[in-house]
């Protein structure tokens, strides 16, 4: 019961300070703050396909790129809530097109898979781009950074509680079936073909919506690195070392990677993708339930 | 000597030596460069980041930058974007506001100037850019961001004609590379080929992570065409010189995109280079530039190679520009900003002036390599040396 409450109050916390945050940092930290949100965003929602189903998509990049590469192409054009929409929409969408021949594949064949078809996506819009005569995408009077932090805020919220309730729900508890054993829980009448479509056109929604967004941040759109599989390597890391298993994971590998990179980034840039793999390698090996993951288990022991 | 006796006498050298040192007692003048130092980008981009550096330190060494009178020195505030431009927006936003520099270099390439222009827009920050070239760059308005290139593809593309026109190029083959400023110019050499009576015997588009060329140049070179244009970045265009060298393409009229302007390219093809056009607006062999040569000497001598002639050059002439509106006018955002919109300024690659975001005194030109020299061969007024066909490949 006291452990509930002081979940409540830092999660109550927490919010207020991201709500506040705006009125006391500088711009360049706020900028820091828009990094950690997308992170948190992006990484719930592939939490809320791969952590839970065991599915290792390489394929978000696509989404996140599909988002920016709609919002580029009618910003100005329509009403700024209506593009955001319309991005998710793009993008869940195609995963719905992605999802459907690919999830009949597993393990290390469905990795590969997602990953080819993400590339082929890039390449696709690059060749539209060429055909369109269209070298690269500028956008003008892009919103306010703080009005586009709200907006991403609202995402990472929105992606969290999805997780968050996908993970306690009948249908989270169907796709850990799958994680643990596809064929038994088919045998014992998973849906799993409908369940597994369906996590992974939900988890690529709001993937699209953050695209669009960082595109307005950048106020510029070129394929090669907006479709840039580091992306999807950048949203596996986070979820790695995070943990995948709900809702907090996300939150911990997003701190930690947008932590990490900022106090090296400008110092040591080699040295920062070095530790980076080294990270990754020691996480998978001695701490493959993530930080968060870890953390639990170390409670439950002294609790015991 | 006594303690007290070595504190005194410490303290006194210590306030003899702070006066000995005026100059340097004035706050340096911090210029802030995002540019990549790692990835993809690093090789074309570290020779540009040399230029700014030479600059800082010769400024240095005379004293320090001139600020409307007051001789201060130069810190640069270097940050890596990695070569990913969606990174440049965060690092200029952190130079300008939590580094709080006074002044901003550019970084290299069009896609990572175009992440800026917002960051300049809302921090109401001039910046003068350099390597980037783009018809798109005329869409910005102008007032915090200019661009010195006069290599812009729909001025290239006409001139260019014009050229192999007057070279007697009756048939022309064309490559592109799938990347937004080679696709602007294939765009414009064949709007500027129709009716031109220079008949298009092919043009192809390849993917960016093309591995090799053999199949595009032999069936160019099964055209026999008068010329071939390569489209392409450094990495293609040594994909497409290596097979024109291998079999033996003879076309007396060659145009690599970019590439044999950067030091690089000499070391790699050595006599082949000579004869391969290019785009470009400077040469040390200009002698109406006086600035030209001596800069050419200071720069190969202190990094032993020779600066590229379209990047480095690009990247130079913008520290002259800030250096002289500073020097002029001071720190003062809006004195520089109309300081760089209003007047000529004398660099390396002779007067500039920019009309909008653009230079409207320097005329699009094309370099030829001769004798591995970098010649200015177009237009006729700026010419340093005349045309030469493109001799046999060595293997």
């Amino acid at each position: 019961m006291k452990e509930r409450a002081l979940t409540i109050v830092s999660i109550i916390a927490a919010l207020a300070l991201f709500v506040g945050a705006p009125q006391i940092v500088n711009a360049y930290w706020l900028g820091v703050a828009l990094q950690l949100l997308s992170g948190i965003a992006l990484t719930q929602s592939w939490v809320a396909f791969s952590g839970l189903t065991g599915y290792v998509s390489l394929g978000h990049a696509v989404f996140y790129g599909a988002g920016a590469y709609v919002m580029a192409l009618l910003w100005q054009s329509a009403a700024l809530w209506e593009i955001l929409v319309a991005s998710g929409f793009t993008a869940a969408a195609l995963a719905l097109l992605i999802g459907y021949p690919a999830l009949r594949v597993r393990g290390p064949y469905f990795v590969i898979l997602t990953l080819g078809l993400s590339e082929l996506c890039k390449y696709v819009v690059i060749a539209i781009e060429a055909a369109l005569e269209s070298s690269g995408r500028l956008l003008f009077d892009t919103p306010d950074p703080v009005f586009l932090y709200y907006i991403m805020l609202l995402l990472a919220v929105l992606a969290t509680l999805l997780t968050w309730g996908l993970a306690r729900s009948r249908w989270g508890a169907g796709l850990r079936a799958i994680r643990e054993d596809e064929t038994a829980a088919s045998t014992v009448g998973v849906p799993v073909t409908f369940l597994k479509i369906m996590a992974f056109v939900l988890s690529a929604f709001i993937p699209g919506v953050v695209g669009a967004v960082w595109v307005l941040r950048t106020t510029f759109f070129e394929p090669m690195q907006l479709f840039s599989p580091t992306t999807s390597f950048t949203i596996v890391t986070m979820a790695v070392i995070g943990g995948s298993d709900g809702a907090p994971g996300p939150i911990f590998g997003a701190a930690f990677i947008v932590i990490l990179s900022e106090l090296l980034w400008a110092r040591a840039p080699q040295f920062y993708l070095v530790l980076l793999g080294i990270l990754l390698i020691s996480f998978v090996l001695f701490i493959p339930r993530g930080i968060y993951g870890q953390l639990t288990a170390l409670a439950q022991r002294r609790r015991a | 000597m006594s303690f007290r006796n070595f504190a005194l006498k410490a303290v006194l050298a210590a306030a003899a030596l702070s006066v000995a040192l005026p100059s340097y007692a004035a706050d340096p003048v911090k210029i802030g460069v995002g540019i990549a130092k790692t990835g993809p980008f690093a090789p074309a981009a570290i020779p540009t980041l040399n230029a700014y550096q030479m600059w800082a330190d010769d400024l240095n060494a005379k004293g320090g930058m001139d600020v409307a009178g007051t001789k201060r020195p130069i810190q640069l505030v270097v940050y890596d974007d990695q070569s990913d431009f969606t990174k440049e927006a965060a690092i200029y936003e952190k130079l300008i506001t939590d580094d709080k520099v006074d002044l901003l270099l550019s970084p290299y390439a069009t896609p990572f100037h175009f992440a800026i222009v917002g960051v300049l827009e809302r921090y109401k920050f001039p910046m003068v850019g350099s390597t980037a070239a783009s018809v798109q760059l005329r869409t910005i308005k102008p007032g915090n961001i200019w661009f010195p290139t006069s290599a812009i593809p729909d001025k290239m593309g006409p001139e260019l004609v014009s050229l192999m026109k007057k070279q007697g190029v009756k048939t022309v083959s064309i490559s592109t590379l799938q990347s937004p400023f080679a696709q602007e110019m294939e765009k414009y050499v064949k709007a500027a080929l129709t009716d031109s009576g220079i008949k298009l015997l092919s043009s192809q588009q390849y993917a960016m992570d093309v591995k090799d060329m053999t199949s595009i140049v032999s069936a160019i070179k099964k055209e026999q065409p008068d010329a071939v244009l390569s489209l392409s970045f450094p990495a293609d265009s040594i994909l497409f010189m290596k097979a024109a060298r291998e079999q033996g393409l003879t076309a007396p009229f060659q145009f690599v995109l970019v590439g044999p302007t950067a030091d690089f390219f000499g070391k790699i093809f050595g006599k082949n280079l000579d004869g391969v056009m290019t785009m470009g607006h400077w040469s040390p062999y200009q002698t109406k530039w006086p600035k030209g040569m001596p800069f050419f000497e200071a720069y190969s001598k202190k990094f032993n190679q020779a600066p590229d002639y379209l990047d480095v050059a690009l990247a130079y002439m913008s520290c002259e520009i800030t250096e002289a509106a500073v020097a002029k006018v001071g720190l003062d955002k809006e004195k520089l900003r109309k300081e760089i919109s209003s007047t000529t300024f004398d660099t390396i690659d002779g007067p500039v002036k920019f009309t909008g975001v653009e230079n409207s005194t320097t005329p699009t030109m094309f370099l030829q390599i001769q004798d591995g020299k970098p010649q200015i061969v177009w237009p006729p007024k700026e010419e340093t040396a005349p045309f030469q066909k493109k001799g046999p490949w060595v293997n």
